[in-house]
């Protein structure tokens, strides 16, 4: 038996997503399997073209892959209707964007409160929650603020309030640092350090060595495959092995599944 | 998954005025067919209802429970010639009518003329005078308000008294008491017995209750033409009951035709006249002013409609992006298509709630100028509804289009 600690938060098995482009289909994901467990920080490294914002939109579940297998805390994604994945969205899975993304006309703890607002919290808990989460990343005295008179750094650390807000199963961010100056973009990698240390699951896609370096865990993809996995996920490295030593038991159906989806 | 509401209301409608807000100049100039789309359809409203209870007030006279036997049918379309060759109903078919309804109905005959009218200096011209009998007082429901109504003895002996409306007295006696006042009518010289209570004008130059005088039958003939076969009687008939009258009416039918000796082949030469004639005739007026109504108002809210549409496609292009953002974090399609439409039903209630206001004030002026009007509660109520039901009916396809975003797409949308 596998300890929980040890189950695979997000699991992606022969994942491929194909986009028509014209007439010509574009494999954008190509056969990417992948264990991400509890409280890991993994860097997605890939040049442009390489599937990583593709790979990105599937692991968020702003889309489904073409074939293969995606499940999030052992709930399978692909067949979700889109209410679902919305649903999946607002409660396991916390953006943070490159260019944070606020909305202009709120103030940040509306921008933050929106999640709850979403996911049908009562207002006077989801007042609470959304200060606390503002409290977490220092903005506490920055409430009734409008984005537009924060700095960039600032913003951006609404923008991680708002993704922690709902305690999600997963960080996902996307180029965090890539529109601010290197001494705001540490400071928001310490504190995704931080949130790291107290127990998140981070997932950070980046171009940047340096900022990939805070991560344990770097997967770089070329072509819509892993090119290299520095796997700190037993068994992650190659599909065959690690789908035997997750266990048939643990995740039922993934087995049949991972042996049925050979990729074409 | 179980089912949640996708976004509260309040939230909603919180996004809604902060859109709006952001662009108050924009909204305000889409609104511009709404406003004028809900100004026609409380002005239409409040136009048939100001219609329907100054028809109320000017024909409370004519009880709903009195059929009116006359020569004419009260409402003539095209078809006057046929009615002209008729004959004059006289006073003495009047009484055959009296002795054969009695037991089963009050019968009262009247005779109308219109006189110039005179007290001192001043002078009414063609007022109507109404010979009638003291029955009179049971045929209408009005009242004197001032002195007495005729009564049977000023019949029986002719005496030449007269009841003023109230018009009359205004025009003629001012602020003098007109009470036993002698005055002018037409040649003759009346004794002013008693004043009418105020029966709300003329309807859409209709009869002017308030502009008439009552004088004895008897005392009518005398003055202003008994000759015979030359009088036009009119003979009002109260049922005993508001239930008995369809029945009553071909009762007097049947004795007018006897009275008259017509044929059973020959045509009535008489006609039956009563409230429901008029209703009937009222309800088609009003038929027509709805139906303008009906037609400027739509033409102005689909104009209106269209514009709100328009101005919703390009807020929702606009906002791709936050659209992206708002699904990214959890927004369903629903609660997106939830937030459009309380925008373009929020933008559409603003022009609803700014042509109600416009609507109240034309109708004050319409109410200080032409005749009583007010804007009522369940008018406001549709208008707000109808502004509301457009906002809706406006910002489906540009909600739906915006729902349907593609999230990817719309985050990186710049």
């Amino acid at each position: 038996m596998i300890k929980p600690m040890n189950r695979p938060t997000l699991l992606l098995r022969d994942v491929v997503k194909t986009y028509l482009v014209g007439t010509e289909t574009v494999r954008a994901l190509d056969g990417v399997s992948l264990d991400i467990a509890r409280n890991e920080y993994v860097a997605i490294m890939g040049p442009s073209g390489s599937g990583k914002s593709t790979l990105m939109n599937v692991i968020g579940c702003l889309d489904v892959p073409t074939s293969g297998t995606y499940e999030l805390e052992g709930e399978r994604v692909a067949a979700m209707s889109q209410a679902q994945l919305a649903e999946i969205r607002n409660r396991r899975i916390g953006f943070v964007f490159q260019t944070f993304n606020l909305l202009a006309r709120a103030d940040i703890l509306h921008n933050v409160e929106l999640p709850l607002i979403y996911g049908g919290v009562a207002r006077q808990e989801r007042r609470h929650r959304a200060e606390q989460a503002l409290v977490r990343v220092g903005l506490a005295d920055r409430m009734k603020h409008k984005p537009n008179e924060l700095s960039g750094g600032q913003r951006q650390r609404v923008a991680i309030a708002r993704a922690l807000v709902f305690e999600p199963s997963i960080i996902l961010a996307d180029e965090p640092t890539g529109n601010l100056d290197t001494k705001t973009g540490d400071e928001i990698m310490a504190m995704l350090d931080d949130l790291h240390d107290g127990g998140q699951t981070i997932i950070l896609v980046t171009h940047e060595e340096y900022i990939a370096e805070h991560a344990q865990r770097t997967i770089r993809l070329r072509d819509g495959v892993i090119e290299s996995d520095t796997g700190a996920y037993a068994g992650a490295a190659s599909p065959a092995s690690e789908t035997a030593s997750v266990g048939a038991g643990e995740v039922p159906g993934v087995a049949a599944m991972a042996a049925g989806a050979t990729p074409a | 998954m179980k089912w949640r509401i996708p976004l509260d209301l309040r939230e909603s409608v919180a996004i809604a005025i902060g859109a709006i807000r952001a662009n108050k100049a924009r909204g305000t100039l889409t609104t511009l067919g709404i406003i004028i789309g809900i100004v026609a359809v409380v002005l239409t409203m409040t136009a048939a209802n100001g219609l329907r209870n100054k028809f109320r007030e000017s024909f409370s006279a004519v009880g709903s429970d009195v059929l009116y036997v006359s020569r004419m049918p009260w409402v003539v379309m095209n078809d006057f010639f046929t009615f002209r060759n008729r004959p004059n109903i006289d006073l003495d078919e009047a009484q055959r009518l009296e002795v054969r309804l009695r037991g089963r109905a009050i019968v009262n005959p009247s005779m109308d003329t219109g006189r110039d009218v005179k007290f001192s200096s001043e002078t009414m011209e063609g007022v109507r005078i109404i010979g009638t009998t003291e029955k009179q007082a049971v045929i209408s429901s009005a009242l004197p308000d001032n002195g007495r109504h005729l009564m049977a003895f000023d019949v029986n002996s002719r005496r030449n008294v007269c009841v003023i409306g109230s018009d009359v007295k205004d025009g003629l006696f001012g602020s003098v008491n007109p009470i036993n006042k002698k005055m002018k009518i037409g040649r003759t010289t009346f004794r002013v017995i008693g004043v009418m209570e105020k029966q709300g004008g003329s309807f859409m130059g209709g009869p002017n209750f308030d502009r008439q005088i009552y004088i004895p039958i008897t005392s009518f003939v005398k003055a202003f033409g008994g000759r015979h076969r030359r009088e036009d009687v009119n003979i009002a008939v109260k049922a005993p009951s508001q239930e008995a009258m369809s029945n009553l009416e071909y009762e007097v039918i049947g004795e007018m035709r006897q009275i008259r000796g017509l044929r059973p082949t020959e045509p009535d030469n008489f006609s039956i006249n009563k409230l429901d004639t008029l209703v009937g005739t009222f309800n088609n007026m009003m038929g027509v002013v709805l139906l303008v109504g009906l037609i400027v108002t739509s033409i102005s809210l689909f104009v209106g409609a269209v514009g709100v549409m328009n101005i919703m496609f390009v807020s929702v292009t606009e906002r791709t992006r936050e659209i992206g953002v708002r699904k990214a974090i959890g927004a369903t399609q629903r609660s997106i298509l939830a937030q459009f439409l309380c925008e373009s039903s929020a933008i559409c209630l603003m022009g609803g709630l700014i042509g109600i206001v416009l609507a109240t004030i034309l109708t004050a002026v319409v109410n200080a100028a032409v005749m009583p009007a007010s804007v009522s509660w369940p008018i406001v109520f549709v208008a707000v509804a109808v502004s509301i039901g457009v906002g809706i009916a406006a910002g489906v396809a540009p909600a739906y289009r915006g729902a349907k975003l593609d999230p990817i797409e719309s985050l990186r949308y710049e």
